[in-house]
């Protein structure tokens, strides 16, 4: 059973006085759980429908045609328009529809045009529309998931990666550690934006939108992992160099239980503190690939492409930029928060000028 | 316009995007020391190389006297055609217009030739023997006062105005007609496409004497006369020093021109803006047709490479005018509400106009698997729900394409028909295809499993919103597209290479008289010999690249009927020779055909002035043939009023009168 030793839980604690970065934790740590079950609250499906004494959850199923529930097409019931027609009909069937009942790649024009129409509780569409009538709520909902999603995935290969080279240039040392630095210096001076456009624009575009958002993450993985292994490899020769590691070196302890029981652990403290920043610049990579078009591939909902959006229509839809600039931002504060509130928490000195 | 024909289609789409803006904003420095190294470079003279090459091909090039003349020729000079442009027109005064993206080069021919500003030192401005008329598609003297058409049909007799001047003072002569081929011919161009078209569209030039000369050309076809009469001639002497090193020699040399503006020197800002000048005691400024057109003295541009930041500086009056051919700045971000519009500061327009257009649609590659079924097709043809797009994305101000050769009067197709989107004739299609059953997420999949997916590609980052709307609507028909969205380049790339499955796109316009159909449909540009000899179908056949048959159309009787079309001298056989491949076009579905625009929209401001009827019927753009002109005391008058709140007349104009 793995247990955290006093050190470690007393950092913890102290992560807990902070109030600031734990709220913030707590914040993101919540959010996430609803965006995991988004689509329990931002869908064109509805929750629950009952249809001739029968109940159905179409949710999380395969798709219903209109002909299931007594409708004259063979495609995707607008659930939407059935709601209002059982209401009509009085029937005693009724459609339970989720708070915001669009998705995030319709086109749902109130007035026959698709352009962006201004925040409305009337029709439910809470943040407005985009310019091609899309729902801007439901666009920053499943944009904000996929952004976050891609941002931890993309934090724990870069740490993955990072640490095991790291440590191991760090262990090893000598000629091995020479060369990775070299071949390190080499690859880290290659632009990181431009390899990330370029490679992305030969993907071939038959592969399925998520095959090819986790192409993007791992050509942006392949380009990012650098910098997190010259952290491990300092902090791994100070450790290695440490009366307790030759201790445990004299024990026979072999050369993967010295780098995971011993090295490992006592320089948790550094990784940790700067995975949030980690977090932090995926997503604002992400946003930015996206507004300059080279991003998620369309129509994938994406933070950087309302931005875009946005500000192309500044003056006739400031809604648009708004939410997504706010949301942006509160993402972005929220995981700063939660950084500093761990970084410091961390800080062997406990009294320090970052209070 | 007929010379720069396809290859210019792409560009100007490109220039549209955004996407092809933000690459190239990084290739643009580095440039300025080719002009001082040209200076540098000892001067050449390749009189000896022209006049061996005109002796070495004697065929083409031919010296005779006024004395071998036809004697027989009906000379014409478009006598009686109404003045284009307007006698209210004022000379004068300074217009600001704004580029996406400084020039790479001044040259008007070889690599980065074709951007934008081309049309400003060549296309539109520069004087052509004879000049289309926008309004009854005869043609008008140009710098030919008279031409006459041979007894072979194909020949063209020209007789040049004697006032005709190059900028720089020299007089056009027969000689610049002769150097212009050998210039296109010409290697050091680095321009495989003209070397091609005038090494194989026309036949012989003929001088008799400095003025007179007569140009063939490959074809008689009936608008043989329009081949040669829309040439343009090069300078000779300012050419002279043309050779291997001619791409940087002249990367940022102005050409001496024949029209009414020049770039000064002076005026070349690199990276941030550049300007016409209008030449003083230019030879055409009295001539029938050209007095009243090219009235600005200065035409300023300069570099804004946000489309979003050009509107932004035409709303502060930075800049004269801008177009409002998209919906959302006509309604929205320039509605006839606007107090700047209620006040009459700022004047709209929409004039409807009539020219062949660009066949937006999507273009089926039949080579794909899948694609290769009719039924297939169809379906796709039943599922793509264009009208909605118009309606609402467009809000119904463009129309439905009925087929790809839209707006040739006689020669499109009468009564042919789009399919409509019906998602019950598109489900039949698809069953007969094998795909009868629907997935889980509503696409339709064969017994094998496989599902009814393609990619639809585009090289138009800006249209990006309508293949979404599409992708949505074709679901419904249990169609999957997966939208790629590409920069022009890399788009153009793709479907050169045939590598698409659907792709989104248009081949640009120019004012011809009729539509092409070989680059598109014929076998010899889908596949590397299609045909076997008894005429079935060769087995070993490979698709050709870099063609624009981007449907890999390749049937027999197509190929005979083109054919047929290319040699046919005959109107009335042309007209029924086109009615029929258009509709073997329509009966294969390769296409689908989209919408088209048949207006332009534009915002000016006030002291922007235009003729009564606003401009002319084929047109493709307000500023294309230069009728407007700006009135200084106008413009001092507009800036005053704003400050003192002084309101005039608003001007919302509807020139519907070609519609």
């Amino acid at each position: 059973m793995f247990r955290f030793n006093p050190q470690t839980l007393k950092k913890l604690r102290r992560f807990r006085h902070i109030k600031r970065g734990y709220y913030s934790f707590l914040f993101l740590a919540a959010l996430l759980v609803v965006l995991c079950f988004g689509e329990l609250l931002v869908n064109s499906r509805a929750l629950l429908v009952k249809y001739e004494g029968e109940f159905f959850f179409p949710t999380y199923t395969a798709f219903h045609p209109g002909s299931d529930f007594g409708l004259d097409y063979s495609y995707e019931v607008n659930y939407r328009e059935l709601k209002q027609h059982f209401a009509g009909e009085g029937a005693g069937n009724w459609v339970l529809m989720p708070l915001v009942p669009y998705n995030a790649y319709e086109n749902n024009s109130e007035d026959g045009v698709f352009r962006p129409t201004a925040p409305s509780m009337e029709n439910q569409h809470y943040l407005g529309t985009d310019t091609t009538s899309r729902d801007i709520l439901a666009r920053l909902f499943y944009g904000t998931r996929i952004a976050l999603i891609f941002s931890l995935a993309f934090t724990a290969w870069v740490y993955l990666i990072g640490i095991s080279v790291g440590c191991a240039m760090g262990y090893f040392g000598g000629i091995f550690d020479l060369l990775f630095q070299r071949i390190i210096e080499i690859w880290s001076n290659i632009p990181f934006l431009y390899m990330v456009i370029i490679v992305f624009s030969v993907i071939p575009s038959s592969l399925s939108v998520p095959s090819r958002i986790g192409i993007l993450l791992s050509i942006m993985v392949l380009f990012s992992w650098t910098g997190m292994t010259y952290n491990m490899r300092t902090e791994t020769y100070k450790e290695k160099t440490r009366d307790y590691i030759a201790a445990a070196r004299i024990m026979g302890a072999s050369d993967t239980r010295i780098v995971f029981r011993h090295i490992l652990p006592n320089v948790l403290a550094t990784l940790v503190t700067f995975m949030p920043f980690v977090v932090v610049s995926a997503i604002s990579a992400i946003t930015a690939l996206d507004f300059l078009g080279f991003g998620l591939p369309p129509p994938t909902p994406s933070l950087g492409e309302l931005l875009k959006q946005g500000t192309a229509n500044l003056r006739t839809a400031p809604w648009i930029v708004s939410a997504a600039f706010s949301t942006l931002v509160i993402l972005l504060t929220i995981v700063t928060f939660i950084g500093e509130a761990v970084r410091e928490s961390f800080d062997p000195k406990k009294f320090t000028v970052y209070r | 316009m007929t010379v720069v024909t396809i290859k210019r289609c792409w560009t100007h789409f490109a220039v549209v995007s955004l996407a092809i803006t933000l690459l190239s904003a990084c290739g643009d420095s580095g440039s300025s020391k080719d002009s001082v190294s040209a200076s540098e470079e000892a001067a050449l003279d390749n009189t000896a190389e022209v006049q061996a090459y005109y002796a070495a091909n004697t065929d083409f090039f031919t010296f005779k006297t006024p004395a071998d003349l036809p004697a027989d020729l009906q000379w014409q000079s478009g006598e009686g055609l109404p003045e284009m442009g307007s006698p209210q027109a004022r000379k004068g005064g300074t217009e600001y217009r704004a580029l996406q993206d400084f020039p790479r080069t001044l040259r008007t021919a070889g690599p980065d030739s074709n951007g934008s500003f081309r049309v400003y030192l060549r296309d539109d401005v520069s004087m052509r023997l004879g000049l289309r008329h926008q309004d009854e598609f005869e043609f008008v003297p140009g710098l030919a006062n008279e031409w006459a058409i041979g007894e072979d049909k194909r020949t063209i007799y020209i007789r040049l105005d004697p006032n005709a001047r190059w900028s720089d003072g020299q007089q056009v002569t027969a000689n610049d007609f002769f150097f212009m081929f050998w210039f296109y011919r010409s290697p050091y161009i680095n321009a495989p496409w003209y070397n091609n078209y005038y090494g194989t569209m026309y036949t012989n030039i003929t001088r008799y004497d400095d003025l007179t000369f007569s140009i063939s050309a490959k074809t008689a076809k009936p608008d043989a006369d329009a081949r040669v009469l829309e040439l343009v001639p090069i300078a000779e002497h300012f050419y002279k020093e043309m050779g291997d090193d001619f791409v940087e020699r002249y990367q940022w040399r102005v050409a001496p021109t024949t029209g009414a503006y020049s770039v000064l020197d002076k005026d070349i800002k690199k990276g941030r803006s550049i300007a016409l000048t209008r030449i003083k005691d230019w030879w055409a400024k009295d001539k029938k047709h050209y007095r009243y057109r090219f009235n600005p003295d200065r035409i300023h541009f300069s570099v804004i490479r946000d489309t979003d930041k050009i509107f932004e500086a035409f709303r502060r009056g930075d800049l004269d005018q801008s177009g409002l051919n998209q919906s959302e700045y006509w309604y929205e971000k320039l509605p006839d509400s606007d107090p700047d519009v209620q006040a009459g500061y700022i004047h709209k327009a929409v004039f409807y106009n009539q020219r062949p257009r660009p066949n937006n649609g999507l273009w089926i590659n039949q080579s794909r698997p899948l694609l290769d079924d009719l039924n297939v097709r169809l379906g796709i043809n039943y599922a793509t729900n264009w009208q909605l797009v118009i309606d609402k994305f467009f809000r119904g101000d463009y129309g439905r394409m009925n087929t790809a050769h839209d707006g040739f009067g006689e020669f499109s197709h009468p009564t042919l028909k789009s399919r409509e989107y019906d998602i019950d004739k598109a489900l039949e299609h698809f069953a007969a295809a094998g795909f009868d059953k629907r997935g889980p997420d509503g696409i339709l999949v064969r017994e094998t499993g496989e599902r009814l997916a393609f990619t639809v590609s585009t090289g138009y980052p800006t249209l990006k919103d309508v293949l979404t709307i599409l992708k949505e609507e074709a679901a419904k028909a249990g169609l999957e597209l997966r939208v790629e969205v590409l920069d022009s380049t890399a788009g153009w790339k793709k479907v050169q290479e045939k590598q698409h499955d659907l792709h989104f796109s248009a081949f640009g316009v120019f004012l011809e008289m009729y539509p092409r159909f070989w680059e598109h449909f014929h076998s010899d540009n889908a596949y590397d010999k299609a045909f076997l000899e008894d005429g079935s179908v060769n087995p070993q056949r490979k698709l050709k690249t870099q063609t624009n048959n981007l449907e890999a159309f390749a049937s027999p009787e197509m190929d005979e009927l083109i054919l047929r079309y290319r040699t046919s001298d005959n109107t009335d056989e042309m007209i029924d020779l086109a009615h029929k491949m258009i509709e073997i076009h329509h009966d294969s579905a390769t296409f689908v055909p989209g919408f088209y625009q048949g207006f332009f929209r534009i915002g000016y401001w006030r002291w922007v002035r235009y003729p009564e009827n606003f401009n002319m019927k084929h047109v493709r753009s307000a500023t294309q043939f230069f009728v407007h002109w700006i009135d200084e005391e106008i413009k001092q008058e507009t800036l005053d009023a704003r400050k003192s709140g002084q309101a005039f007349e608003p001007e919302i104009n509807y020139y519907d009168q070609w519609k």
